[in-house]
């Protein structure tokens, strides 16, 4: 084995050797530098995706909208924003209001 | 028919029949009602009059399909009487309750969100209607049942925590008229609302009637003018 030779392999095993320390200080990651698109199809607001195609639309400018919740609706259940009522039928889930305190 | 009737194993609570006997106590609250009893004085038993009416009622929300084939409870302001039924109307239990101070069947936009201790005696009503109850806690921890949200009325048991109102006494009592003393909410006598309150209205959904006392029956429950009640 020439001198040449030795120096090569000492010189690659140097590489492999620090390839593996750079490795072991950058663990992996699973969030994605953009979450959008790592997540899949996402509401450009931010909130409950609504209808397929449509865009999410400003509460405030239409007059049919209504920020009281309402059985009989016609809008998307994604623009209401639900206030809270003694209704308490038109609320979608089981969730607890929030404790508050009571008239004794 | 369990009536419930017992304040819930409440010690200080007084039943006026039982106690003749003057002490010092007497000449407070629960005295006086003995004392009334006495002269004659016309009294408000739990009598049969006031639950007829609930069951009137109540035939007619089932009649209606109003209950929704489910339990629910008619509250008679008048009577200071709570009634429990089945989801066909047939009445479970009933116990006499605690309301509001004012007399009146509306709250005052807003008050659900005011302090206690800013809210004038005329406001303190129990609204009359029909509400969908819920289970819910209050800012103290206390499981309650809420029967108006908004307003911040609730059902819950009776708590004794100021002396001076003495609301088991009023409790206890044959009277209707002593049992205007909350800010609004419905007290109940603890092991009524542990046995019977509690776990009808663990689930939401289910209605609570409040009788008017103010207005007519028929402006606050629509229901009863098709079924001609």
């Amino acid at each position: 084995m020439t001198l040449s030779r030795l120096s090569t392999l000492l010189a690659s095993g140097a590489l492999v050797a620090a390839g593996v320390a750079f490795a072991q200080g950058n663990p992996p990651t699973t969030a994605p530098p953009n979450p959008a698109t790592g997540a899949g199809q996402q509401s450009p607001a931010g909130g409950p995706m609504g209808t397929t195609g449509t865009t999410p639309q400003n509460t405030q400018s239409g007059s049919t909208m209504s920020s009281q919740p309402s059985t009989g609706s016609t809008g998307s259940s994604s623009m209401n924003t639900p206030a809270p009522s003694s209704d308490s039928t038109s609320m979608a889930a089981n969730d607890p209001r929030p404790a508050r305190a009571d008239r004794n | 028919m369990p009536t419930g009737t017992e304040p819930g194993g409440r010690p200080p609570a007084l039943a006026p029949a039982q106690h003749a006997a003057p002490r010092k106590a007497a000449a407070s609250f629960a005295g006086l009602v003995l004392a009334a009893a006495l002269a004659g004085l016309p009294m408000q038993p739990a009598s049969a009059a006031p639950r007829a009416a609930a069951e009137q009622f109540a035939q007619a929300a089932v009649a209606a399909g109003d209950n929704a084939s489910q339990p629910f409870a008619v509250i008679d302001k008048t009577a200071a009487r709570l009634y429990l039924f089945d989801h066909a109307g047939r009445m479970t239990a009933s116990t006499p309750v605690l309301l509001g101070l004012a007399r009146g069947d509306d709250s005052v936009p807003g008050i659900g969100t005011r302090p206690m201790a800013d809210i004038r005696a005329e406001e303190r009503t129990t609204p009359a209607g029909r509400f969908n109850a819920e289970p819910g806690t209050n800012t103290s921890g206390e499981d309650i049942t809420w029967v108006d949200y908004d307003a911040a009325i609730s059902m819950h048991r009776v708590r004794a925590t100021n002396k001076s109102e003495q609301r088991l006494q009023r409790l206890a009592s044959a009277t209707a008229s002593d049992n205007r003393i909350s800010y609004g909410c419905i007290n109940v006598p603890e092991a009524f609302y542990d046995r019977h309150v509690k776990p009808m209205f663990s689930r939401r959904g289910r209605a609570v009637y409040v009788l008017p006392e103010v207005a007519s029956l028929d402006a606050r429950f629509p229901f009863l003018r098709t079924t001609g009640n």
